[in-house]
């Protein structure tokens, strides 16, 4: 059932903890369609977790993830909390993708195999359909020519332009990022913010971790402000970025 | 063998090399070349069953439950301590005389069981293996030797492959399984290549142990041809040939490894195509 209202993602309130330290404290977000969310702060203030944390690579102990209005069902194990159907999950997966900081391609697989390898086998289309789609994104990213090369012989940038070909292939309903140009060499961050603002003047839905200021303050339209795991400040970034209400974020944006 | 031989290939020799080509064409000889499938049969077959105990050994060291975890160390590490030549010679004693234990027990009067000194108590529990079975017990053996050491390359080899790579193959949606058979152990090969093919030239050289069992392998033959070789009608035919039969048989196995190590380079380059983790 179609509802105009309700967002692609819901997530709320969530906990997470490593052992004693507790890294996320409760946060909270929602993802419309066509937002480009960014998520800022220093490094251990938790964006990354709690980015991990949406598509269950970090099993939160607490807090609700939904998709499209569906929750997510949790049941309590041995080893703490887990998600309850696997099915749910795969679902879950399948329809909010990633990008790495490390990019992760498959090394043994080619560019086009790396491209095509999850809509084949998780969302079942033909390998020539998935062919078809997968060299019309890698066109996309500017990187069609290297589709039979191998990730090694792929500079960092190109890699990341890959990576984010992979997740445009599955056709997600968003994508998450993370830190996505931070282990780049700094010549090669322009090409792949590039790709990224492209993707967003196109209306994809995006949730960033980033330390890219300028990229959080001109192509987003959100900006949450985390700050040992809990949400400082959010709102629109470019007031954010203007008139930092908290010392917290005006004290991180003089760095 | 001679009279097959066409007329033109041995106008090639004199009469003595006409008399050579004889000598090793003679049965014996054939049956010393045909021995060569022993060799091979059991270099294959032992490096099946270490590659499978190599994965049940490495899958038992990884495992979450700590009696697996134990006895998968306990496997490799008192296994690989013991000279495979004393496994050989041990391991298919030890299961013979314990099926014909328990065939005695049933088959045996108490009175003969009682009875010290003689194995097997009767003649009912007598258990005759053939070659072909001794060679099998010889693979067995020689695959749970080499198994250890292949279990902890392949332990090894399952820890070098990138976390994150497995990490994206979550986050894309496949199952665990998946994950482990399509991502982890399509890249362990990569890794682990290198550690198996020294283990499978140490398995070919220790298939020399074959005779050791009564297999009549290629040394076995070797040896016996070598001997100086008497008979009553036709005087000696020749005398101590030993040296001669033995250096065919380095050249054999010089070879053999030689071929080997092309075939894994090859399939190094296959496994490897594309990563740049492992020089080339």
């Amino acid at each position: 059932m179609y509802m105009p209202n309700t967002p692609i993602l819901d997530i709320t309130n969530i906990h997470k903890r490593f052992g004693d330290l507790e890294v996320l404290h409760g946060i909270s977000l929602t993802a419309e369609k066509g937002d480009v969310i960014s998520l800022i702060g220093s490094s251990g203030s938790g964006k990354s977790t709690f980015l991990r944390c949406i598509n269950l690579l970090e099993m939160p102990e607490q807090g609700g993830i939904a998709l499209d209005g569906e929750e997510i069902r949790f049941k309590e194990a041995k080893s703490g909390r887990i998600a309850s159907d696997e099915d749910q999950v795969k679902n879950l997966r399948s329809r909010i993708s990633m990008v790495f900081q490390q990019f992760n391609l498959w090394s043994h697989l080619t560019i086009l195999q790396n491209v095509t390898q999850a809509p084949v086998r998780v969302q079942g289309l033909s390998q020539t359909e998935a062919n078809e789609i997968g060299m019309a994104f890698l066109e996309k990213v500017g990187i069609a020519q290297k589709a039979d090369s191998f990730p090694a012989s792929l500079s960092g940038g190109q890699q990341q332009r890959v990576a984010i070909a992979r997740a445009l292939a599955m056709r997600p309903e968003a994508i998450l990022f993370d830190e996505p140009t931070s282990a780049l060499d700094p010549e090669l961050v322009g090409e792949v913010l590039g790709v990224m603002r492209k993707l967003a003047d196109e209306g994809t839905t995006m949730i960033v971790v980033t330390h890219e200021m300028d990229f959080a303050r001109d192509v987003s339209n959100k900006a949450l402000f985390l700050h040992q795991g809990k949400i400082e400040e959010s709102g629109v970034p470019l007031e954010m970025f203007n008139s930092p209400k908290t010392e917290r974020l005006q004290q991180f944006l003089s760095n | 063998m001679l009279d097959i031989l066409p007329e033109w290939f041995l106008s090639w020799f004199s009469e003595d090399g006409q008399e050579m080509i004889a000598y090793l064409t003679n049965g014996k000889h054939l049956t010393w070349y045909a021995s060569v499938r022993y060799t091979l049969i059991a270099a294959v077959l032992s490096a099946l069953f270490a590659i499978g105990f190599g994965l049940i050994g490495a899958a038992l060291k990884q495992s979450g439950f700590f009696l697996f975890r134990w006895i998968g160390n306990f496997y490799t590490s008192i296994v690989r301590g013991i000279p495979d030549i004393l496994f050989i010679l041990f391991f298919p004693l030890a299961i013979e005389q314990g099926v014909e234990y328990f065939i005695a027990k049933s088959k045996c009067t108490a009175e003969q069981l009682s009875a010290i000194g003689t194995w097997p108590p009767c003649q009912e529990a007598q258990w005759f293996l053939t070659t072909n079975d001794y060679l099998f017990m010889a693979c067995l053996s020689l695959g749970l030797v080499y198994g250890a050491f292949a279990a902890n390359v392949i332990y090894g080899a399952l820890h070098a492959v990138p976390k994150g790579q497995l990490e994206a193959a979550s986050a894309y949606g496949f199952s665990q399984k998946q994950v482990f058979w399509k991502f982890k152990i399509r890249q362990m090969w990569v890794y682990a290549l290198p550690g198996l093919s020294n283990i499978w030239m140490l398995l070919i050289k220790a298939t020399s142990f074959l005779s050791l069992l009564q297999v009549t392998d290629i040394v076995y033959w070797a040896g016996l041809l070598g001997a100086a070789n008497y008979f009553p009608r036709a005087g000696m035919v020749h005398p101590n040939w030993n040296f001669q039969y033995y250096f065919v048989l380095f050249v054999f196995y010089i070879i053999l490894t030689m071929l080997s190590e092309r075939f894994f380079n090859m399939l190094q380059n296959k496994a490897s195509r594309g990563m740049s983790v492992v020089e080339q």
